[in-house]
């Protein structure tokens, strides 16, 4: 049986779509059967950032709607063919599909594969309604930033109330220099505040934007944000993986002070 | 019925309804009716005492004249004051000891529930009665409660004790870091950027009270305890 997982922030900007777009590839790297689809109706770019924009012909609305069948609007990744994406329409909004249909959706997908991953859309309307519906697990996105962290707390209310309970944590974007110096909050300050536990802690690496950019995502690759994605993708499928240590300093002095040890 | 045989004053306590003593009973009746019937909206359900004066008026005169204002507004006859006494004085005693705490809010104030879990941002908790919350309240829940409320957890978001305006109501946290506390009709919000500068939340256990129209937090001791009442 699969399991439908939600990733979701509240908050917008914090890497939904990006880490999505991580734990899908990573999952797939593993050898799983995933689907991801881009909940985020009208503001598409799950696909964007897996590089396959240039392939979609009908998407998410058009299945819901029937103007299509499932299959033809499902896109196989260029990667790794046990990886699909169902894009999201561009051209409509929200309200142009409802809970009931997402269920519907994505019970239809459940027979085909091992893991079915919603990229949520920033807010609490409509749109995180949907991508809630039929979610069996969540996993909450935030920065170490107190806006962020707002959000997500609000966010796990929501998703209590709605009957999901399997909640974890993925901070993202951690800059341990600043957080040495008590400048930024730490993977425990934050876990402090929600109360929930840690599946991954991801570091702020430019390979991410690059990775990002060139719609290739990095997960499993061996830059410290890919790495970290992947052991992310192993706790997912149940395995004890140690927290890795994100303190790597890259700085010239660094470099410079290995040189005299 | 355009005559005055019958007048309501009103001061801060009560009402003094003045008869006047010449026209016969069934007047009097009449138009006492009518005026509380029109004055209904301006006292609304309030509680009030109330005494007659100008006419001597028998027990069955005066009980008669009572279920009359009863039907003909809301105001609460909470005791009749006699003639002749200190009539504010007396007024005041006997409504005062009525407010502010009426009979089934005390029983509420005694009483609890409790509350498991962390309160998130958006989620509100309100309760007739005390709250005792295991559990964090994180900024942006809020709790309120006509009674106490005491967290065994973090304290963060906004809490609201005495809600019927009970100034004697506490606040008690484990760790006591709140975005905004009320009690009764104070309220105090948490210094500027408190929250952020701070690394690590105070782990006293501190309680939150009014006195003499401030609200203090102080660390729990004896002496504190001493001085509270439930």
């Amino acid at each position: 049986m699969s399991e439908v997982i939600v990733i979701t922030s509240g908050k917008g900007g914090v890497g939904k779509t990006t880490s999505t777009a991580n734990i899908g590839t990573g999952l797939a790297k593993l050898g799983k059967s995933v689907v991801m689809i881009d909940t985020d109706i009208g503001l598409r770019n799950l696909d964007v950032v897996m590089g396959l924009e240039n392939r979609i012909v009908y998407n998410l609305v058009d299945v819901v709607e029937g103007n299509c069948r499932m299959k033809q609007a499902l896109i196989k990744d260029k990667r790794y063919p046990n990886l699909s994406l169902l894009p999201s329409a561009q051209t409509r909004d929200k309200t142009a599909v409802t809970p009931e249909q997402m269920v519907k959706l994505i019970d239809e997908l459940k027979p085909e594969f091992d893991y079915i991953l919603l990229d949520c859309p920033a807010g609490i309307e409509q749109g995180f309604k949907n991508a809630i519906a039929a979610a069996d697990r969540a996993l909450i996105v935030t920065t170490p930033e107190v806006s962020a962290i707002r959000d997500a707390d609000r966010i796990i209310g929501l998703l209590e109330a709605n009957d999901i309970h399997k909640i974890n944590l993925i901070v993202n974007r951690l800059r341990m220099d600043m957080v040495k110096r008590g400048d930024m909050m730490s993977i425990e300050d934050v876990i402090d505040i929600l109360a929930i536990d840690l599946i991954g802690a991801v570091p702020d690496d430019e390979h991410i934007v690059i990775a990002t950019n060139q719609g290739e995502p990095l997960a499993g690759d061996s830059s410290l944000a890919g790495t970290a994605y992947m052991n992310i993708c192993k706790r997912i499928m149940g395995e004890e993986v140690p927290l890795m240590n994100l303190d790597v300093n890259n700085g010239f002095f660094a470099k410079l002070s290995k040189l005299f040890k | 019925m355009s005559n005055q045989s019958v007048i309501i004053k009103s001061n801060r306590y009560g009402l003094v309804v003045l008869l006047d003593d010449q026209p016969d009973w069934d007047t009097i009746k009449n138009e006492v009716a009518e005026k509380f019937r029109s004055s209904d909206k301006f006292f609304g359900d309030a509680q009030m005492a109330l005494s007659f004066q100008g006419r001597k008026l028998s027990a069955e005169e005066e009980a008669e004249l009572l279920k009359i204002i009863g039907e003909s507004c809301r105001i609460q006859i909470v005791c009749v004051v006699e003639e002749n006494t200190a009539e504010e004085q007396a007024m005041k005693a006997a409504v005062e000891s009525r407010r502010p705490v009426e009979q089934h809010d005390l029983a509420n104030l005694q009483d609890g529930r409790f509350y498991k879990g962390t309160l998130r941002s958006g989620q509100v908790l309100e309760s007739e009665t005390s709250i005792i919350i295991l559990g964090d309240v994180n900024p942006g829940a809020r709790v309120v409660s006509k009674g106490n409320i005491i967290v065994l957890g973090a304290l963060k978001g906004n809490v609201f004790v005495g809600a019927a305006g009970n100034e004697s109501a506490f606040v008690a946290a484990l760790s006591m870091a709140p975005m905004q506390i009320r009690i009764g009709d104070v309220i105090a919000r948490s210094s500027d950027g408190a929250a952020r500068r701070k690394k690590k939340a105070d782990e006293t256990p501190k309680i939150a009270f009014v006195e003499n129209g401030n609200i203090y937090i102080e660390p729990i001791t004896k002496d504190v305890l001493n001085d509270i009442n439930v």
